[in-house]
């Protein structure tokens, strides 16, 4: 069956790639505008052979990785304090649903301002983004945890930090990694995003350099890399969810009884 | 209860948020020296125009000076001025008429060098306004009622237009101007959703490339010579480090002059920060680049944008201008 699968994704993969060659060939859109698969896949060759592609490349994944270590780091600690003090979920909720849905990508002139065109102003909005999936996602796992073994805990003489770690971070945990992937996949569009508008030194600068220079070939290769990209740590996102819950039942598939 | 905590949350937030701005402000701000070289952060675009500063580096008179140069690629002008007006950059490269806008708008920023200019030949300059091959359009005065491309509303590209349409006897408010950036306006003229459009290098080649026709080069119509853009700092840089800027003006004047004299390093330099395909960077019009920057005709950008009613204020130039 997933060789099956497996094949089926590769012959659509095929597909695309052919119908690609092949509108443009047939002059259904202009080759100047949008160039042939095969065009392409060279100007790709000619980028990888160049070591500032490399290096661009580098700037992305470190802003990526950077912002999204703050956001998860912050996200699950506010998380689960504000679960855990008395009266501070709720006395925080209407400002997280104000700040919340405040699109990053609105920051970008805020970001300019203090940090210029440099990797700070990546993260600043690689981080406000990616926050609050991994706060959210923290909240609604806290919010789960069965009241009966919070209370078993509780009756047993465990202290706050034993619960946390005992009690509460298990049954947090799935929603967290939730967070986690679609925190991941966030950071790389705000990382992108903010090179390719603001000019911070990386891939969406680049693409930016070859839109302006009217690079049509090369631009495309590169928002290829920078789907590659999306598509590895979405894979690697799903690789470190599954080790971290293996004993979760979502991930051993067992139903409990 | 629940609202004195509530208003507790949003001001501490706002505290950190604040006292991460400030700290990561101070530390990059002001230019690193060691060892009798200053590093100064010049936010550029990456186009032709900017050439001489990436030659000039590379020959070494930046270096001859006691400047090390480190070029910051923005995406567009719009980034830069914020970033040389907080500090982040120490000098930027800007067209002057966006400077003259944002001096109105009480940004305080001083031209010090010249930037690039127009060669001052009809048909044979970086911008024109350009026209599809089979077009009806023959002259500046059949834009009236026509849809124009310009990169930006209300700058020096639509006044340049404007201009060029009024000398050609025609009324530039019958011309509908349409925002589109330089690089999309080879398809737009193409696909027919504009009917000309006020194109620069390396679009202007591009353009040309697919059959377009110039129909007037409107740089030129506003003065002849025109100085399009400088490079500039904040005036409270310029007023605390009076040395440095001195020094970045004699090194950029020496590149400037170097630049214009030999075309062929400027393209070569250009691969090198661009990616201009060779076959259009052979053929594009490279600007001029005069050493100085011709006062009168910024003088004219400066009155003509009065006329059309870009400014909310009249800029100073006194002040601007070095």
């Amino acid at each position: 069956m997933r060789g099956a699968n497996a094949a089926l994704g590769a012959a659509g993969l095929a597909a695309f790639l052919a119908l690609g060659e092949a509108v443009p060939r047939l002059g259904l859109v202009k080759e100047a505008y949008f160039p042939p698969t095969s065009r392409i896949a060279s100007a790709l060759g000619d980028e990888l052979a160049d070591g500032a592609f490399w290096s661009a490349l580098g700037d992305t994944l470190t802003g990526w990785a950077i912002g999204l270590a703050i956001a998860v780091g912050a996200g699950v600690v506010v998380g689960v304090l504000i679960s855990i003090v008395p009266y501070l979920r709720e006395a925080t909720a209407s400002t997280i649903e104000f700040l919340r849905p405040i699109p990053s990508v609105a920051l970008i002139p805020l970001a300019v301002l203090l940090y210029g065109s440099e990797l700070r102003s990546v993260l600043l909005l690689v981080v406000y983004a990616s926050f609050w999936q991994v706060l959210i996602q923290t909240l609604y796992g806290v919010q789960d945890v069965d009241p009966v073994a919070e209370e078993t805990a509780r009756s047993y003489g465990l202290g706050t930090w034993a619960r946390v770690r005992h009690v509460l971070w298990p049954t947090a945990l799935p929603y967290v990694m939730t967070g986690v992937r679609l925190a991941a996949a966030v950071a790389l569009i705000l990382a992108i995003t903010a090179e390719l508008v603001i000019g911070a030194p990386g891939l969406g600068a680049r693409i930016a350099v070859a839109q302006t220079s009217q690079a049509v070939p090369e631009m495309y290769a590169l928002v290829v890399v920078a789907g590659l990209l999306g598509l590895l740590i979405n894979v690697g996102a799903r690789a470190v969810e599954r080790r971290a819950l293996v004993w979760h039942q979502s991930v051993r598939g067992e139903v409990a009884v | 209860m629940r609202r004195l905590l509530a208003g507790l949350t949003t001001g501490a937030l706002l505290l950190a948020a604040t006292a991460c701005g400030s700290s990561g402000g101070g530390s990059s701000s002001g230019s690193t020296s060691s060892g009798g070289i200053t590093t100064v952060k010049v936010g550029l675009i990456p186009i032709v125009d900017v050439a001489p500063l990436y030659l000039g580096e590379k020959k070494g008179f930046y270096e001859k000076q006691g400047l090390k140069l480190s070029p910051t690629l923005a995406a567009g002008g719009a980034a830069i001025v914020p970033a040389v007006a907080s500090g982040q950059y120490q000098f930027g490269f800007s067209n002057v008429f966006s400077l003259m806008l944002a001096q109105s708008n009480g940004v305080s920023l001083k031209a010090i060098s010249n930037g690039v200019a127009s060669t001052g030949v009809q048909g044979k300059d970086f911008g024109a306004t350009l026209v599809k091959k089979d077009s009806s359009i023959k002259s500046a005065k059949d834009l009236e009622g026509k849809k124009v491309a310009v990169n930006t509303l209300k700058n020096v590209v639509e006044l340049s237009v404007r201009e060029s349409v009024k000398k050609a006897g025609g009324d530039p408010d019958k011309v509908k101007f349409v925002e589109i950036p330089f690089d999309q306006m080879p398809v737009a003229l193409d696909k027919g959703q504009v009917d000309a459009a006020m194109a620069v290098e390396p679009a202007l080649t591009t353009i040309k490339d697919q059959g377009g026709r110039e129909i007037s080069s409107p740089l030129v119509d506003v003065a002849p010579d025109l100085t399009v853009a400088m490079y500039f700092t904040s005036t409270q840089y310029a007023q605390k480090n009076p040395a440095v800027v001195k020094k970045f003006r004699t090194a950029t004047a020496e590149s400037l002059a170097y630049a214009d004299a030999h075309p062929d390093e400027v393209r070569q330099i250009v691969a090198t920060y661009t990616k201009v395909p060779a076959s259009v960077l052979a053929k594009v019009t490279l600007p001029k680049w005069p050493a100085g920057a011709n006062r009168a005709s910024i003088e004219t950008q400066a009155k003509l944008g009065q006329e059309f009613g870009f400014f909310k204020k009249a800029p100073d130039l006194d002040t601007l201008l070095p």
